[in-house]
């Protein structure tokens, strides 16, 4: 009886979930990055242009996210040489609120200075806030999120790390495009504050969204 | 008990049979006073034929009556009483206005004064039937009206306290004329009142108002229910079709909210305070994006797709009423008037 009434449940949650519209997005992103170094040995800034794609897939309340970029990024005023910067996230979220995605993933960032690489892969925990304001073409939204753990090889332990991301979403009517434009910025503390690192960009995507 | 049921029928029985012995009595004498007429008995003619019209009133049989009178006028006209034989057929034209005697019985001299009186008298008769029912604007009912001579009348439907309710016909009439009313009021709709007076009036071709006749008409409609008339459209089913001041409020504090995250972010994750180049280029993005908003959504501005569709549902709407409106008249068309026509009344002006 148990596991007819289980068997049921299952039935129920399919035929719903059957009902539901997955909705995939995805095109391209740019991201201006600004990057500065604070240490005891001095600071260091970079700036550069990475390229790359974006993702999404919306199923009912559940959504998945995928980001990649790369680039270079250079010295503002001299001093250390250019590095590769390579970035990506991953994140599923659930949406309690029609205005309000909870989730959670992993961000990995990887800078290539002459063959040597540093990886930063970050564990973090999302909220995001996206309403309407100018009818329904436009719509403001505001992400922050917090690294719950991390996994860093340089010396330094880490500390904390935070980080959010406030814009629009340019909807144009009748077709089934997007833009995007926001600020982004990621803030990292190692050693008790005697590293941290700031990454900061405008972040322009264009998705193909089906709605 | 018994004895007062006998004597009621036996009073009942001897009222029937006074009836009976005075119409046989008023016939007889008819019957007397014709053959007398025929015989040239001229006087004992008219001393019968008085007696038989003193004793039948007229409206038991109305036939005898106007044989009668017509008999009596020639028997005055041979005994030499012009002015008793004029009066006597004015007698008859007023009971009779359509009455002819037969010229193969009566001769030139009685002919001629009969149809001279006729010619001088005005008057006119109503036929009704007593009961009438017609459908409301399709149907008719049917007045005649006979004429003693050429006269010109007016036919008026009043309502009970004079005021007019109708015409009907206005014009001459030599015999005979057939008016019809198909059960409207003057302005085309189902009457409102449940009596009215069917008003005849007679004058001379100079237009001297000799004869009044007037027949009341009761009235009873029976109609289907209308339909009541769909409810316009409520304010609050239509849609605005300015825009308030909402959407450019909206999209001035969206903007100034997200501008205000991006400016505080560094500061909310331990950053830099200071305005970053980027920062500056989002917020420069945003605040565009809300002028144009606001500008877009400018208080006032018509608003043409919720215009349309307010249009669409009056123009529904109207159609609906349309539709009412023609089932209503669909139904005021089959309602039905039964018309009762009263006794005839007859006044003279002056009361002559």
């Amino acid at each position: 009886m148990r596991t007819l009434l289980v068997l049921l449940a299952l039935a129920g949650m399919a035929a719903r979930l059957v009902a539901q519209k997955l909705r995939p997005a995805v095109g391209p992103l740019v991201i201006g990055v600004h990057v500065r170094n604070e240490s005891p040995a001095g600071t260091d800034e970079f700036s550069g242009t990475t390229f790359g794609g974006e993702g999404g897939l919306s199923f009912g309340r559940l959504v998945l996210r995928l980001d990649y970029v790369q680039g270079s990024v250079s010295p503002v005023s001299g001093g250390p040489s250019a590095r590769d910067l390579i970035e990506g996230r991953a994140e599923i979220g659930f949406r309690p609120l029609r205005w309000l995605t909870l989730g959670g993933g992993p961000h990995a960032r990887a800078y290539v200075i002459d063959g040597r690489s540093v990886r930063w892969v970050l564990w973090n925990v999302r909220g995001r806030a996206e309403g309407n304001f100018i009818g329904s073409a436009v719509a403001g939204y505001m992400e922050g999120w917090r690294a719950v753990s991390a996994d860093v090889n340089v010396p330094e332990p880490f500390d904390h790390a935070e980080g959010g991301e406030a814009g629009i979403v340019l909807r144009l009517s009748g077709a089934p495009l997007q833009a995007r434009v926001a600020y982004r910025i990621d803030h990292s503390v190692l050693g008790g504050g005697s590293r941290q690192e700031t990454v900061e960009g405008v972040v322009v995507a264009f998705s193909v969204v089906r709605r | 008990m018994r004895s007062m049921a006998l004597l009621g029928l036996l009073a009942c029985g001897l009222g029937a049979g006074s009836r009976a012995a005075r119409a046989q009595s008023s016939a007889n004498l008819l019957g007397d006073g014709i053959r007398a007429y025929r015989n040239l008995e001229f006087d004992l003619a008219a001393r019968r034929l008085r007696g038989a019209l003193a004793q039948s009133p007229g409206k038991d049989a109305p036939a005898d009556q106007a044989t009668g009178l017509v008999y009596l006028g020639a028997a005055d006209l041979f005994r030499g009483r012009r002015d008793s034989a004029t009066a006597v057929f004015r007698r008859l034209i007023m009971f009779d206005p359509g009455y002819q005697p037969d010229r193969l019985i009566f001769p030139p001299e009685v002919t001629g004064l009969f149809d001279r009186v006729r010619q001088e008298t005005k008057t006119l008769a109503i036929a009704v039937p007593q009961e009438t029912e017609i459908a409301v604007g399709d149907g008719a009912l049917s007045v005649r009206l006979v004429a003693s001579s050429f006269q010109t009348v007016e036919v008026t439907l009043l309502n009970t306290d004079g005021g007019p309710f109708r015409q009907l016909y206005a014009g001459p009439i030599g015999d005979s004329l057939k008016v019809q009313w198909d059960g409207l009021d003057a302005a085309g709709g189902i009457p409102a009142v449940d009596r009215v007076l069917l008003r005849v009036a007679s004058r001379t071709p100079s237009g001297v108002l000799v004869a009044i006749r007037q027949v009341p008409l009761d009235l009873r409609v029976f109609r289907g229910d209308t339909l009541a008339w769909p409810p316009a459209p409520t304010q609050s089913q239509l849609l605005p079709e300015r825009s308030s001041g909402g959407p450019a409020a909206r999209a001035l504090l969206g903007g100034i909210l997200v501008s205000g995250a991006v400016i505080a972010l560094p500061t909310i994750v331990g950053g830099s305070g200071a305005p970053s180049e980027p920062q500056v280029a989002v917020v420069g993005a945003v605040g565009l994006a809300s002028l144009v908003g606001c500008i877009l959504h400018r208080p006032g501005r018509p608003l043409e797709a919720n215009i349309r569709s307010n249009e669409t549902m009056r123009e529904e709407w109207r159609q609906r009423v349309a539709s009412v409106k023609a089932e209503n008249a669909r139904r005021v068309r089959q309602a039905r008037l039964a018309i009762h026509a009263g006794e005839s009344t007859f006044i003279r002006p002056g009361g002559s």
